[in-house]
């Protein structure tokens, strides 16, 4: 792809991007939010038209129309948000829109599927409903879809945001399996390690312009950074809260899963007041139910205090109302209202205090107000408060919600992957506002996969396996080897 | 966002309706001049036909928002026809018992509460069972059909009429006209539905609770998130657009109708999905969209005249919503 300029009206998305990937091998296109990488391979699935440059496959010109055809071509999209249809059977989504002739033939199909399945190392239950997989089992549900589509050109969009390590690492076993056998894998990806370790080419965009391509092995996750945001990156911190009284309270929490199982089975857990708690753990461990039982969508059992008010039995506005604020994990569909603009989308959850209600009234001026704030704390780019959410990108959205949630007198703060899809200098940024909202006497706990971000960024990491909350032993809260054993259940 | 310009398709897509309603007046055997004359001339030429304009478009506006109301909360009230059905019977029933201005207001009020109780269980059924408001809403327009069928032929008919009706009510227990210059007659009815309209914007826009009621329909995991009571929600906008609809029927019962009959509604209900829809997202274009709506009704009579049938009226409003429809959800998924 060369010279490759897309303009949303007035902005350019790219200007004259650049980007070239060989045969049979993994490679790596990085960059800040908003620099153009998402926009750069849907021209290339043809899912966007661009304004001038040449595609070129196989040597040879192509100007796709529309997905379907570069689907045809031999090119196959991941994006960052999945396209499973949760109503639909796993066989029925992998098929989905490339069904072999008129009639379904489910057994054949189903045999196909397995014997994809298997070359892969995965393994489904094709007719059960695909709303019960994980983040992980959708992915690997997504390449199947690839692969059943026989691409030759892979491009995964932020493939391991929502993936545990683990998960992470068989992925890229996966990728490079086929890429082994003759695919074109590109990945879109914001963790430098992951590049650095199963890439063979790495390809920097910054505001649009292709600024550096080269092989793997010639750079560093710390030049490659410096790349991205084109200077220094933020240092990791190091000055860590001092904790205070103990302020937030879980003890003995049970909460029933999606499928009745008991997903968390007594977990407890403290939170001092200025600290910023990480909870580390492997996906599907019960840091859903626990998060949401906390929020209070889910039923539980057990003890929940804040400074001592008891929170059980109590509805999640009230929760909002005694000081919970929310990065939740799913933000499309748990943390803002696609449509809305960026206005109303700052209120949401905010929307009965004041100044943003008065009385049984909504304060038209004061939300104006308080969305500019809440866009300006993270820098969010945006095209107008007055535009619709949905314009933003991933990362801005992100940061967006997470501006939200520590604009207005935070006291509990809960966050479940807050960096996800976020670029170096978002996550620096939002841990900095999560730690100066608990400087000013809040605590927070933040769920991630990401152990090495936790250990970077919390004061005090913990570790979930099993529905069980587990705690380091004293003078190992952040040590790597510690709660590593303890994510996978390794008796300390 | 920007208003998506026009395009070739959707200029082709206006010419396809326009033929279907060209072919339509040939086959049945008239002049198509002439039919636009009649249609134009008796619906927004001259006192009279304003007169039958605005009485069409006076349950078509508050029905209209009852169902606009609903559907911001993510609900589709099919069944706005039945609550208008048992408003209207309600209050008829109400003001016979006690006429007189007091027995109006009363009438009007038990309309809503009516309109309100038969749209309930639609409600709870949505929010606490998750069967879809689609269904229990048709099954309630059904039996709010029959009800009203018992009534006008037992408890409520008139003795001395052989049609199952109610007797006419008493000249002094009815709304008043704001204007009365006959041909041209303007009731307090209109006024009252274009209230109901400035206010549900209002409403929407400026209370917590509309902006809770947008959330949930919107995204209710969102909303729940954000720490909305989301099955209240639902139950009370369900409640509140069946209260609408009865408002609806009081008001044509009051202001026009003067009785309550078998087969009371022409299917307002349903034509005020379309002109919910036709409003999209803005409130306020409920107005131009109840008026539309009426317009095509008013004319569509005139032209039947000429042997045109009356179905052509909904040939037209369907090809007018498909249109709509495509201009306006043209393109959104980014």
């Amino acid at each position: 792809m060369t010279g490759v300029t897309v303009r949303f009206g007035p902005v350019a998305a790219l200007s004259e991007a650049s980007f070239a990937a060989e045969r049979g091998a993994i490679h790596a296109l990085v960059g800040e939010n908003g620099a153009g990488k998402t926009t750069l391979m849907r021209v290339l699935f043809g899912a966007q038209r661009p304004d001038s440059g040449r595609v070129e496959v196989d040597g040879r010109p192509v100007a796709f129309r529309s997905s379907r055809e570069a689907i045809k071509a031999g090119i196959g999209m991941v994006s960052q948000h999945y396209s499973v249809i949760p109503e639909l059977t796993c066989l029925q989504n992998l098929t989905l829109g490339a069904e072999q002739g008129w009639w379904l033939d489910t057994r054949s199909a189903a045999a196909r599927a397995t014997e994809l399945a298997a070359r892969m190392g995965y393994e489904f239950d094709w007719h059960a409903p695909s709303s019960g997989l994980s983040p992980a089992g959708s992915q690997k549900l997504e390449i199947l879809k690839l692969l059943w589509r026989d691409s030759k050109v892979m491009v995964l969009d932020e493939p391991t945001a929502m993936l545990s390590p683990a998960d992470s690492d068989a992925l890229y076993a996966s990728l490079a399996s086929l890429a082994g056998e003759g695919a074109t894998v590109v990945v879109v990806t914001h963790r430098l390690p992951e590049v650095l370790a199963h890439c063979r080419t790495v390809t920097v965009l910054r505001a649009g312009r292709t600024v550096e391509a080269r092989p793997v092995g010639e750079t560093t996750t710390d030049e490659l950074a410096g790349l991205i945001v084109g200077h220094e990156p933020p240092r990791p911190v190091t000055d860590r809260a001092t904790a205070g009284a103990p302020m937030f309270v879980v003890e003995g929490l049970r909460v029933r899963g999606y499928r009745g199982d008991e997903a968390v089975k007594g977990a407890s857990l403290t939170l001092h007041q200025g600290e910023v708690v990480g909870l580390a753990g492997v996906d599907g461990n019960g840091q859903r139910e626990l998060f949401q039982a906390l929020v209070g969508t889910r039923p539980a059992q057990g003890r929940i205090e804040l400074q001592g008010e008891t929170w059980v039995g109590l509805r999640p506005g009230a929760r909002l109302a005694a000081g919970l604020r929310l990065i939740p994990e799913d933000r499309h569909r748990e943390g803002i209202v696609e449509d809305w603009t960026l206005v109303e989308n700052a209120a949401l959850g905010l929307h009965r205090r004041p100044p943003l209600a008065k009385g049984r009234l909504t304060d038209g001026p004061a939300k104006l107000e308080h969305a500019a704030r809440v866009a300006d704390r993270f820098a969010t780019r945006h095209g107008g408060l007055g535009s619709a959410i949905r314009s933003l990108s991933g990362g801005n959205q992100q940061r967006f919600v997470a501006g939200r949630a520590l604009a207005m007198e935070p006291k509990v703060v809960l966050a479940f992957q807050p960096t996800r899809g976020l670029d170096i200098d978002g996550t620096a940024k939002v841990y900095a506002a999560v730690r100066e909202a608990c400087r000013a006497g809040a605590c927070a706990l933040v769920v991630s996969f990401d152990l090495d971000e936790l250990l970077e960024q919390c004061d005090r990491v913990v570790a979930v396996c099993g529905g069980l909350v587990r705690e380091p032993r004293p003078g190992l809260e952040r040590d790597r080897r510690e709660i590593g054993r303890l994510m996978v259940g390794v008796e300390a | 966002m920007k208003a998506p310009a026009l395009g070739l398709k959707e200029v082709l897509l206006a010419l396809v309706c326009l033929g279907l309603v060209v072919l339509a007046v040939v086959v049945s055997g008239a002049a198509p001049a002439e039919a636009l004359q009649r249609f134009v001339q008796g619906s927004v030429v001259g006192p009279a036909s304003w007169r039958r304009t605005l009485q069409e478009a006076t349950p078509l506006l508050i029905a209209g928002a009852a169902v606009f109301l609903a559907l911001r909360a993510g609900l589709f009230n099919i069944g706005a026809d039945g609550q208008l059905v048992v408003g209207a019977m309600v209050g008829a029933a109400v003001v016979l018992a006690l006429p007189g201005p007091v027995g109006v207001g009363l009438g009007v009020v038990l309309a809503m509460v009516a309109g309100a109780l038969w749209a309930l269980p639609a409600g709870l059924i949505k929010a606490y069972r998750g069967g879809h408001e689609v269904i229990s809403t048709i099954m309630l327009n059904n039996l709010a059909g029959f009800l009203a069928l018992w009534a006008v032929k037992g408890p409520l008919k008139d003795p001395r009429q052989q049609t199952a009706t109610t007797a006419l009510l008493p000249s002094g227990s009815t709304l008043p006209d704001l204007v009365a210059a006959p041909p041209f007659r303007l009731n307090l009815a209109l006024l009252v539905a274009v209230v109901v309209v400035l206010a549900l914007a209002w409403w929407l826009s400026r209370t917590v609770a509309g902006y809770e009621l947008s959330a949930v329909g919107q995204n209710p995991t969102a909303a729940a998130t954000a720490g909305v009571e989301t099955r209240a929600v639902t139950v009370r906008a369900m409640a509140a657009s069946g209260a609408l609809a009865g408002l609806a029927g009081a008001c044509v019962v009051f202001a026009y109708e003067r009785r309550f009959y078998a087969d009371f509604s022409p299917g307002y209900g349903f034509d005020a999905l379309g002109v919910a829809l036709l409003a999209g997202s803005s409130t306020l274009a409920l107005l131009p969209s109840a008026l539309l709506f009426a317009i095509l009704a008013t004319g569509t009579t005139a032209v039947q005249l000429l042997g045109v049938p009356r179905g052509l009226s909904g040939v037209l409003l369907g090809a007018l919503i498909v249109a709509f429809a495509v201009v306006r959800y043209r393109r959104r998924s980014p």
